[in-house]
């Protein structure tokens, strides 16, 4: 499959009053179109960075960031981001929480847009509660209404930074299954931030294991694990295997 | 909807659920209740004490007195003129200094440089008690209405710039962060996201500024005033008529809760 996103020997550099904090050295990854993939890494190692980076919010100080074969860019439409927490505004019906986008671009083809809004909430059993209040969901639901505001805009990439830490397991389980349907029938690529090992395995099509402050790419896996949802690929036979293997490569570098 | 399931209790909830609900609202009686009586004591109490002169009526008026000048107050047509003077002397006053106040915290939070350069001033300001700038204000706009809106203002502005700015300041910076990741420009994350998200620190500020309007109104016709209530209580205390100077207070006492519960009427709206 092609490459959409290319990583080539990015350095990144924070400026502080104090000092210049490195937080990516050389970092260089692929990632394919309609690809999922994960990045797991130390905390603080500079996960979040990356995806600022490749929604064009930072600007590397050296190296290239390509989606198909050209840069990003600052307000690239390209992409759509998705944060730990879902930042729903409390003051808009969900109707207009996801058509929030749409409200900010106001793209030409905006009665498109806003039928697609309609039939991802219609799609995704969110449409009885178009014109509730964000307060009035549950954890997951509100997931997905963030996940739906993002999709309205057809970006070609989605950014995934911890978008599921702050709920609660059996949730986050259930979340990440109607994500990964999500992502996977409306053919999105996504970049998924973890720090939870299963997580990223049962969701993934490659990992990235970053290796700590500054990050650089420590190994690149790619998984091909039996199963249709995040669930099932739970129960591959080389689920563990693949765990233990993370694991290790990931305490190793905690203890350097 | 409240009252609806009020109506079912019986039907929808069960007995320790419906006592439940019946101790809250026997507190909320006996609370009302005691709040009367203490009102009704504390008049009752001040009309005793006058009346058998344990306190000296002419010092301390009574409640009759307060009626009977209040009574001949309205006879004489001059109360509502010195209701209306002050009234549109704070609300003009409020209008101003809550209006004015937003806008500029509104320009210290679109620009961060001219934040920065004002700031120490604006520190100053705040612990700056105002009055002391009355004779100043006097001297530059004239006695007078302008001059007594001119404190009102000066006493609330200050407070509400601060407030506001610091309302707008604390908005989540994610939140921030997504409006951009949409790519929002700065007037579109101030209309769609900083702003509504301050809508409750701006209501707080109201109800402040409604008593500080009113203090500020107040020491401005202490100052300088040939009518309004504040007018009425120097006068009054000037040429020993204490009657009138507490039925002043007294009415300032009722016009202050009006406008109080008239704002708590709006965050009302405003919550849903
Ligand atoms: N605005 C900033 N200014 C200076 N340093 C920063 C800034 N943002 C992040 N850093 C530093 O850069 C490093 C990488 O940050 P980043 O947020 O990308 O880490 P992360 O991997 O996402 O961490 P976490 O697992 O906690 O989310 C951190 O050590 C952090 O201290
Ligand atoms: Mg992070």
């Amino acid at each position: 499959m092609n490459t959409l996103l290319k990583f080539d020997n990015v350095d990144f550099y924070y400026q502080t009053k104090t000092e210049e904090i490195k937080a990516l050295s050389s970092v260089n990854f692929e990632v394919s179109d309609q690809e999922f993939c994960s990045v797991v890494g130390p905390s603080g190692c500079g996960k979040t960075t990356i995806l600022s980076l490749t929604a064009g919010l930072l600007k590397a100080s050296s190296g290239k960031i390509l989606l198909k074969d050209k840069p990003v860019e600052k307000n690239d439409s390209r992409i759509g981001y998705m944060f730990q927490r879902d930042h729903l505004f409390e003051w808009r019906s969900i109707w207009k929480n996801i058509t929030l986008g749409i409200e900010i671009q106001k793209p030409q083809n905006k009665e498109a847009k806003l039928e697609l809004a309609e039939n991802l909430l219609k799609k995704y059993d969110l449409y009885a509660f178009k014109n509730q209040r964000p307060s009035q969901l549950s954890g997951g639901m509100r997931q997905r209404v963030a996940l739906i505001r993002t999709l309205v805009l057809e970006p070609q990439l989605l950014l995934l930074d911890e978008p599921f830490s702050a709920l609660d397991f059996q949730t986050r389980l259930k979340v990440c299954d109607d994500v990964y349907e999500m992502i996977k029938s409306e053919k999105k690529t996504a970049i998924l931030v973890t720090h939870d090992i299963s997580e990223a395995i049962s969701m993934s099509e490659k990992i990235i294991v970053l290796s700590s402050r500054p990050a650089a790419v420590k190994s690149v896996l790619k998984l091909n694990l039996k199963g249709k949802t995040p669930l099932e690929k739970r129960e591959d036979p080389t689920f563990g295997e693949l765990f233990d293997k993370i694991w290790k490569e990931l305490t190793n570098e905690e203890k350097k | 909807m409240k009252k609806k399931n009020n109506n079912n209790l019986h039907a929808m909830y069960s007995k320790t659920h419906y006592e439940y609900v019946r101790k809250i609202k026997r507190d909320k009686t006996f609370i009302l209740s005691m709040q009367i009586l203490l009102f009704v004591a504390f008049i009752g109490l001040w009309e005793l004490l006058a009346t058998v002169n344990i306190i000296d009526p002419f010092f301390f008026s009574s409640p009759s007195r307060i009626y009977t000048t209040f009574v001949s107050l309205i006879s004489s047509g001059s109360l509502w003129t010195h209701i209306g003077i002050t009234l549109f002397e704070t609300i003009i006053g409020f209008l101003i200094a809550t209006a004015l106040g937003t806008l500029i915290a509104i320009l210290l939070w679109w620009n961060e440089k001219l934040r920065r350069i004002l700031e120490p001033y604006i520190i100053i300001l705040n612990s700056l008690p105002k009055i002391a700038l009355g004779p100043i204000i006097i001297l530059w706009v004239g006695s007078g209405a302008t001059a007594i809106i001119t404190m009102c203002v000066l006493i609330c502005i200050v407070i509400t710039t601060i407030s506001m700015m610091n309302a707008f300041l604390s908005c989540d910076k994610d939140k921030v962060l997504l409006m951009q990741s949409m790519h929002a420009n700065k007037f579109q994350i101030f209309c769609k996201l900083i702003l509504p998200s301050a809508i409750p620190e701006f209501l707080s500020v109201l109800k402040i500024n409604v008593g500080m309007s009113w203090v500020g109104t107040i020491m401005g016709e202490y100052l300088s005033s040939s009518a309004g209530l504040g007018y009425l209580i120097v006068y009054g205390s000037q040429v020993f008529k204490i009657d009138l100077v507490m039925t002043s207070t007294v009415l300032l006492c009722l016009l202050a809760g009006l406008m109080y519960a008239i704002i708590c009427v709006i965050e009302k709206k405003f919550k849903r």
